[in-house]
């Protein structure tokens, strides 16, 4: 955590508000594009990630040239905090040409290798090993740089995270594993699926060092996260860590055990209950921890991020004119 | 020379060459090196052999993430059957792999179980079947000519590629028929040329095919000998223009699958000429065929004899 006293809190010239910023971007760009979701626009399948952008912003930002992330079927939080502009990646959900990879890739596997993103996989645990290939190829090059794989809860399932820490620490590769544990997999919570998987007690059975990130805060997850990263190369170690988080957004479900809806959190599509509406806090979605927004309120105040809100929107707008007319 | 022996030596020379590889799995510079498929084998100080966990999943990935660093590498895998747990990899990740322009080199090099006395695992012996998933070239390795212009030619090279050896073969001395031509990538090899028949082997039944060659040779009926090493971009139009002038096929395929590679050749040979015979050997798995048992393709070698004779008049 920050040392609140030496925060520059409310000033909006230093480098600092640019993280809040780019969680602000971040967050408004998939209400846009959550926006044309439900106008059916799009052909492809689209994984949004409210909720995600702290983790996706802080992991960007300790970026560097040498370093390479790989991603999976949610991925536009990352995609958008490297590549900085929504055109692009909205190109690509549409297909064209224009798009960031051309339209070949669409939304689920969508890489961008100038932006250090290399590989991105549709499918649960396969983009694991890719990453694992990765870092050994940097190893036998002589290349520094850190190897940062995304995974969630449902696909640290799969016998591929196994598989692929042990490689990891079997060869002494730098990299990190990060595993977005929003709880669902699908329509099923972790309870509903599976027993509790202790993935601390996973990792150190393997001899692979854990971190748990949890708040939404992204100055603390940067913070900790370059503490992270120079261990994990002056060690040559892998680092599991494991992000408690929520993905906003959800719908109900009717069946004759629950004629009222039950509960499913949002996976892909549209976020029915998430609106960009024209009104004051309009980019937050939860007044919790649980929002990563929200979370900036505690380094900023409220008019300054609804300032910096309103001008982002409208600089998103300018960029996508044609999209949004 | 046994085909193992043989094999080995030109994987050796191979992979000495490059100044980057990772020469990666499961023994493969330990105990018996995969049945003596990797014995020996020596990199350059910039490469690296790694005797790895058993993973084949993971390893698979692994091997095109190496491709994606542009640092070339060779997945030695024990058995054909172990690359089921890596379908995924073969599938979505060369998908996007092959998006871009391969730089790199990635090889899976497996045995194929295809002796029957292995028991359930040697139910799949049909190479193809791996290769068909995502339209992946692959190269069986039957004899003593395929082997040189198929390793030479795609061990090492930008892409992805799978290669196939017989279990059944490693043990035998190899085979090393006369080459009348190859294609550029070596996807169909022909050995002789004849007038009257047209023989072309599709799996691992090369054998079979050239003890049916010289059976044929005996009784002056004068074959042409085909050995399909890949299925994929392979071009029938010379096995077609054999045909024409021959007018009786005969096709081996000991693969088990009920997919077999040689119903694409019937299809296009049918198309356009009208055979005399058109004789398909294939596996007889009307009995028990997952127990422990000879697994062999049977040929009637007589029968297809007086056929041929009665049809050219000989």
């Amino acid at each position: 955590m920050l040392n609140d006293s030496t925060f520059p809190k409310n000033n909006s010239n230093t480098n600092s508000f640019k993280l809040a910023q780019e969680v602000i971007r971040i967050r408004l760009s998939q209400m846009l594009i959550n926006e044309l979701i439900k106008k059916k626009e799009f052909k492809i399948p689209i994984h949004l990630a409210f909720g995600h952008e702290a983790i996706a912003v802080a992991i960007s930002n300790i970026m560097d040239k040498d370093d390479q992330l790989v991603l999976s079927h949610r991925n536009i939080h990352y995609n958008l905090a490297r590549l900085k502009l929504l055109k692009p990646e909205l190109d690509e959900y549409y297909l064209k040409k224009s798009g960031l990879a051309k339209g070949i890739l669409g939304s689920m596997n969508l890489a961008n290798e100038d932006k250090g993103i290399i590989y991105t996989s549709s499918i649960l645990g396969n983009n694991l090993s890719v990453a694992a290939g990765l870092a050994l190829g940097k190893k036998v090059k002589n290349e520094t740089g850190l190897v940062t794989v995304v995974t969630g809860d449902g696909a640290m399932e799969e016998g591929s995270f196994y598989e692929t820490l042990v490689f990891l620490k079997s060869n002494s590769l730098s990299s990190f594993i990060i595993v977005e544990n929003n709880d669902w997999s699908l329509a099923t919570s972790i309870n509903e699926r599976r027993s509790h998987i202790d993935i601390e007690k996973l990792c150190e059975s393997i001899g692979v060092d854990y971190e748990r990130l949890e708040g939404n805060d992204v100055y603390a997850y940067q913070k900790k996260m370059i503490e992270l990263k120079k261990y994990a190369i002056e060690n040559k170690q892998p680092i599991c860590i494991e992000v408690n988080l929520t993905t906003l957004g959800f719908w109900r479900m009717k069946t004759n055990e629950f004629p009222l809806g039950k509960f499913v959190n949002y996976h892909a599509g549209n976020a029915p209950d998430i609106n960009l509406l024209d009104s004051y806090n309009f980019f937050i979605i939860d007044n919790s921890e649980k929002d990563p927004v929200y979370v900036l309120k505690k380094y900023f105040d409220d008019n300054l991020i609804n300032e910096t809100s309103k001008r982002i929107l409208n600089e998103l707008k300018c960029e996508l004119k044609e999209e949004i007319k | 020379m046994k085909y193992i022996t043989y094999v080995n030596q030109l994987i050796k020379e191979l992979v000495a060459e490059p100044e980057e590889i990772v020469i990666f799995g499961q023994n493969v510079s330990a105990g018996s090196c995969i049945s003596g498929l990797t014995r020996g084998l020596t990199v350059k100080k910039d490469g690296l052999i790694l005797n790895t966990s058993n993973s084949e999943n993971s390893l698979c990935g692994i091997g095109f993430g190496l491709m994606l660093s542009k640092v070339p590498s060779i997945f030695f895998m024990k058995q054909q059957d172990f690359l089921l747990l890596g379908i995924d990899h073969l599938v979505n990740t060369y998908n996007f792999i092959r998006t871009k322009k391969p730089e790199s080199s990635f090889t899976i090099f497996t045995p194929i179980i295809d002796n029957g006395y292995q028991g359930l695992q040697s139910s799949l012996n049909n190479f193809s079947d791996f290769c068909s998933i995502a339209r992946i070239p692959g190269y069986a390795i039957t004899n003593k000519v395929d082997a040189e212009k198929i390793l030479k030619e795609h061990l090492i090279s930008p892409g992805f590629r799978i290669i196939g050896i017989s279990q059944r073969l490693c043990s035998e001395e190899i085979l090393c028929p006369s080459l009348v031509n190859t294609d550029e990538k070596g996807n169909i090899f022909k050995y002789y040329s004849g007038n009257d028949a047209t023989i072309v082997c599709f799996n691992f039944s090369f054998p079979q095919g050239l003890e049916l060659y010289n059976k044929l040779k005996q009784e002056n009926i004068n074959a042409s000998l085909f050995s399909v090493s890949s299925i994929i971009n392979g071009d029938w139009s010379k096995i077609i223009s054999d045909t024409s002038i021959t007018k009786n096929m005969i096709i081996l395929d000991d693969s088990k699958s009920i997919n077999l590679s040689c119903n694409s050749l019937i299809k296009d040979v049918l198309e356009v000429t009208t055979l005399k015979s058109n004789i398909l050997l294939s596996r007889d798995l009307s009995g028990d065929w997952l127990s422990p048992n000879e697994d062999k393709l049977v040929i009637d070698h007589n029968q297809i004899i007086e056929k041929i004779k009665k049809n050219n008049l000989i």
